[in-house]
């Protein structure tokens, strides 16, 4: 623990102690109800972001909690299983009576958590970046969405190496979505698709995909794929001798490829990130170095897992500014659309009529020697497709996620 | 027709048997009075399972066909419903169309699938290979669909997301029809399954029943005796897997949500461990067994965090090596033993041997 | 042109190569024994993460792919002792008892060695012909393949462990009163299959990337391969493979590895229907 700190945790403690305690010691605390995966095929990816929950918790709760409530974590493993998910959904709401659900790693297990926050007119908050247009009053969306991360990444692909582009997706609902924003986003500039691929989940084996990328001579790769199995592939492209720029954004920050494979493997893949761990801010390093202090076997800490520590943090901007934890107190602290916190990428806040976060994007890269560089920041970036298309939670909810050929009746 | 309910294919029997059975009934009905909803909902959800457990118990434990593919049934009956309920609008309407429309297609695929392999002279493990290949192919197919050109109707299959959309299972009445969901959906299930368990039983013990057994003891012999052997695995087939189906259409409307990884592995694998780990061979320990093994399995789940699944592995190797036949065959036995010392009578013909 | 025709042919190794060395070891466990071995895949994991383990300790490839190998034979040796061997008279009951030790070896090795390893990353570099560019690796892994399949000939052909292996699969009882030492021969044979398994890890380890549950993207395809196969290694498994790989490259090539999966599980239906007894000519019932 360094001494910046020390002094903060001093501070806040003392804070706390100041304080008039606007509760008595009896109320009950604020119940928050997890879903993260420690078991199973996303197990890598699901403890980062149960960390990331239990530190902002810990934190909280180090500072009086919320609304002089302390908070009370209830964690359940679904073992990445879309049943359980349903299961624990139930469990959380029904029987321990959690304020608020959060977690869900798959866009599956994200819709199979909705429909019964739904009927239980519940709130829920999901810290993944995603494929975007969920337009959900019941739902919180933190992560980042493809306005963000690929309206920024794609086009500078497409300046810097070339428009001869191939793309290699999960056959999976987010590599058929992010692979239809890409075309959109990427046509207008004159982009030329020389080839699309779907790869089923759980397929480790790419020599053919490998060789379909060399008959069609791409500039760049536009890289969709998910899972462990699925990312055998850039090892196995570079053993062929494949070496092209990447554009991706789900590697890096979110499965920190970086850390595990070899160095080489990875060079030149680029992303969009709201948060990365090389993030280089004071306030960035501050919070790495708690995380570190508190998990310091953490392999990498990822965007999932900061975004989990930014959901409870906005959590408590928004109970405290709603004096309440019910949902329709909670929409109505944010209706304003200048809620937010102050986090280590920088300013995020809520836009109320997509229930979406505004992010503060960074563009990265990896050298041959597994190393992050910064290559252009972005700024500020507005979550603003789903309000572009007519999703206003305000006026009407429809609990629909919209795509780029699924778009609301008008 | 009532005697058919005791015999020797199934185990229990006398008036201590069915006082037992009499008690758990009325305890179960009378538990949600004084149980947290939760816990009532969260039973009812068990029961979904039991009715393919019941099924595959049926083909694999009497007839000894190993199907692999109960999520396939299970999986088109769901989507069936979906697909039927959404279009129809939803509502009694369209969850009632979508309840029938789902087990007929179970019941067609059953055939149609059944037919071509047991006429085929498919069979002992080459039986379970196939119906899994058709299983994961299934969720192959219905893992690609995201893209809108991906709808029947008004229905999007939306791939590995998932279907949803479609109402619980409405019962017509006043007010738009009554919904069936918590306490209400509990009782439905467990009167549905006292029936089906019932019947079954009943089924198990008739001509039906002996000449299935008969056909898992040695097939050739049953045919010599003069009995057309496929026309009997095809059926024991079809209606194993409309209960599969049946469980299907009950967990989509449970959660108005399916997606291809309730067909796939390792959910395909699922009705084989429970089945085979109450003891395959008898109804009653497929019932009691399932239910056990599900609740087992979820409170591990939520009380060891990640040992969970150490912890389930282990308990299903502890059982195969130390409880041979099965954990409620096992018990069964057990009992049966310890009444049979005591009354001095001839141990009652319990599950035949395997 | 020679560059396409060199690149058919690469395809087509790489898939043979994947098949055959991922259902070697399941075709002697399953095959030949009648084990219906469900934790297959955690035995190929475990010697992808010895090998990986030893090759960070400093050892060269060769050796530490030779240490996954060992490691994974003297476990399979240990394992049919205490949990394989009173199921033999049970076939179904193998199921279970290996999925659940599945379950528990990949969960286990998730709590105790953490959920990703650090990946070694692939020798040997690329060569090119023609147009394309290809990793010289994959040969060496076509080559294994073949050396698999020598291998298993020669020890089952031409060894005294083989033919009394053979003995005792085709009839235990008898097999020990000529004087064979039958539970010898099981744990040795389940440990050559669970050493091929190890093997297969050992070869993938430097091209995948390593998380405990990786053991799941070999078993279909193995039990798939096995099952058109029939008993036998070598008039079983190596015809299944050459078929199944003809059969998914061409469908990959032309129609994305999509139908490349699907159409591989429609030809398993379609040839267990044709040939109900595998390739092999099997099943006179398995007595073991």
């Amino acid at each position: 623990m360094n001494r910046r700190d020390l002094l903060l945790g001093t501070a806040g403690a003392s804070l706390a102690a100041a304080l008039p305690r606007t509760g008595q010691a009896a109320d009950p605390p604020i119940k928050i109800g997890l879903l993260e995966d420690i078991s199973g095929d996303l197990a890598s990816i699901g403890l980062p972001k149960l960390h990331g929950t239990q530190m902002a918790v810990d934190e909280v709760n180090a500072t009086g909690g919320i609304l002089g409530r302390k908070l009370e974590l209830i964690h359940l493993d679904p073992q990445g299983d879309n049943a359980r998910y349903q299961e624990f959904t139930r469990r959380l709401l029904q029987r321990d009576k959690v304020d608020v659900l959060i977690g869900g790693i798959t866009s599956a297990s994200r819709e199979a958590v909705r429909p019964i926050v739904g009927r239980q007119n519940a709130f829920y908050i999901y810290t993944n970046q995603y494929e975007g247009g969920v337009c959900d009053a019941n739902m919180l969306s933190v992560g980042a969405v493809p306005e963000q991360q690929l309206s920024t990444l794609l086009p500078w692909m497409v300046e810097r190496f070339g428009k001869r582009v191939y793309t290699v997706a999960a056959d999976y609902n987010f590599g058929h979505l992010s692979s239809a924003w890409g075309k959109s986003i990427m046509k207008p500039l004159g982009v030329e698709f020389v080839g699309e691929e779907f790869i089923p989940l759980g397929v480790s084996q790419f020599a053919q995909t490998i060789q379909n990328i060399q008959r069609a001579k791409p500039d760049w790769l536009y890289m969709l794929d998910v899972g462990a199995a699925q990312s055998s592939f850039y090892e196995q492209k570079n053993a062929a001798g494949v070496r092209l720029p990447m554009a991706s954004p789900v590697k890096i920050m979110l499965g920190f490829e970086h850390k595990r494979f070899p160095a080489g493997v990875m060079k030149d893949m680029y992303a969009a990130a709201n948060w990365f761990e090389e993030l280089d801010t004071p306030e960035a390093k501050a919070f790495v170095a708690r995380w570190r202090a508190k998990y310091p076997d953490e392999v990498y800490i990822n965007d999932m897992g900061y975004n989990a520590w930014v959901a409870i943090m906005l959590y408590k901007q928004l109970a405290e500014k709603a004096k309440s934890t019910k949902l329709a107190d909670l929409r109505g602290a944010m209706a304003d659309g200048t809620l937010g916190v102050d986090a280590p990428e920088g300013r995020i806040v809520i836009d109320p009529k997509s229930q979406h976060c505004s992010h503060r994007m960074r563009l990265i890269s990896v050298d041959g020697e597994n190393k992050i560089k910064i290559e252009k920041d972005f700024g500020d970036i507005q979550p603003f497709w789903l309000s572009q298309v007519g999703c206003n939670l305000l006026q009407s909810n429809p609990r629909e996620q919209y795509t780029p050929d699924n778009l609301p009746r008008r | 027709m009532l005697k058919l309910l005791e015999g020797p294919q199934t185990m229990g029997r006398g008036p201590a048997f069915w006082g037992a059975a009499g008690v758990v009934l009325l305890a179960a009905l009378a538990y949600p009075m004084f149980a947290d909803p939760y816990d009532v909902g969260n039973f009812g959800y068990f029961f979904v399972w039991i009715f393919m457990a019941l099924g595959l118990c049926m083909m694999w434990g009497l007839c000894g066909m190993l199907s692999f593919g109960q999520t396939f049934f299970f999986g088109l009956a769901g989507y069936g419903y979906g697909v039927i309920a959404i279009d129809l609008g939803n509502g009694p309407l369209g969850t009632m169309a979508g309840l029938v429309g789902g087990l007929v297609l179970a019941a067609v695929a059953a055939a149609v699938l059944g037919y071509f392999m047991i006429y085929g002279r498919i069979n002992g493990v080459f039986f379970g290979i196939v119906t899994l290949s058709v299983t994961l192919a299934l969720a192959y197919f219905l893992g690609q669909t995201a893209g809108p050109e991906w709808a029947i109707g008004k229905a999007r299959l939306n791939g590995f997301n998932g279907m949803q959309g479609m109402d619980p299972l409405t019962f017509p009445g006043p007010d738009g029809g009554i919904v069936l969901e918590e306490t209400l959906f509990y009782y439905v299930l467990i009167l549905g399954l006292a029936v089906a368990y019932l019947l079954l039983r009943m089924l198990a013990n008739s001509r039906f029943g002996n000449v299935l057994v008969a056909i898992r003891e040695d097939a050739e012999r049953a045919e010599l005796l003069g009995y057309d052997v496929r026309r009997y695995q095809l059926a024991v087939f079809v209606l194993g897997s409309t209960l599969a189906g049946l469980s299907g259409v009950l967990y989509t409307s449970w959660g108005q949500f399916i997606t291809p990884s309730s067909i796939g592995l390792p959910a395909a694998s699922m009705p084989i461990i429970w089945v085979a780990f109450s003891g395959r061979t008898d109804l009653t320990a497929t019932l009691v067994g399932t239910f056990l093994l599900l609740l087992g399995f979820q409170s591990l789940t939520i009380y060891s965090q990640e040992t969970a699944l150490v912890l389930m592995g282990a308990l299903l190797m502890a059982t195969v090596l130390f409880v041979p036949r099965g954990f409620v065959l096992g018990i069964g036995d057990l009992l049966a033993r310890l009444a049979m010392r005591r009354r001095r009578e001839p141990r009652p013909a319990a599950a035949a041997e395997v | 042109m020679l560059g396409n025709l060199f690149a058919g042919f690469y395809q087509f190794a790489d898939v043979f190569a994947f098949l055959v060395l991922s259902a070697a070891g399941l075709a002697i466990i399953f095959g030949m024994m009648g084990v219906i071995n469900m934790a297959h895949g955690e035995f190929v994991m475990c010697g992808v993460y010895v090998t990986a383990a030893s090759y960070h300790a400093g050892l060269p490839l060769p050796l530490a792919q030779a240490c996954g190998t060992a490691v994974a034979f003297l476990i399979g040796m240990v394992l049919e002792a205490v949990v394989i061997r009173p199921l033999y008279t049970r076939p179904l009951d193998s199921l279970l008892v290996t999925w659940g030790l599945s379950l528990v070896v990949t969960q286990g090795t998730l709590v105790l060695v953490g959920s990703t390893f650090p990946g070694i990353g692939t020798p040997l570099g690329g060569f090119r012909v023609g147009d394309y560019t290809f990793s010289a690796y994959r040969m060496v892994l076509f080559a294994a393949a073949i050396g698999v399949l020598g291998f298993v000939w020669f020890l089952f052909l031409r060894t005294r462990f083989g033919i009394q292996a053979r003995a005792v699969m085709q009839n235990p009882g008898m097999a020990q009163a000529l004087g064979v030492r039958r539970n010898r021969v099981y744990a040795l044979s389940f440990g050559v299959g669970a050493g091929l398994a190890g093997f297969c890890g050992a070869l993938y380890a430097p091209t995948m990337s390593l998380i405990p549950t990786m053991g799941s993207s070999f078993i279909v395809e193995s039990f798939v391969t096995v099952v058109v196969g029939g008993s036998s290694v070598l008039l079983g498994t190596a015809p299944a493979a050459v078929a199944l790989a003809v059969i998914r490259t061409g469908l990959n090539a032309w129609y994305g590895q999509i139908i490349g999966q699907i159409g591989l599980l429609v030809a398993v239906i379609l040839i267990i229907r044709v040939l109900p007894d595998g390739f092999t000519g099997w099943l006179t019932r398995r007595t073991a």
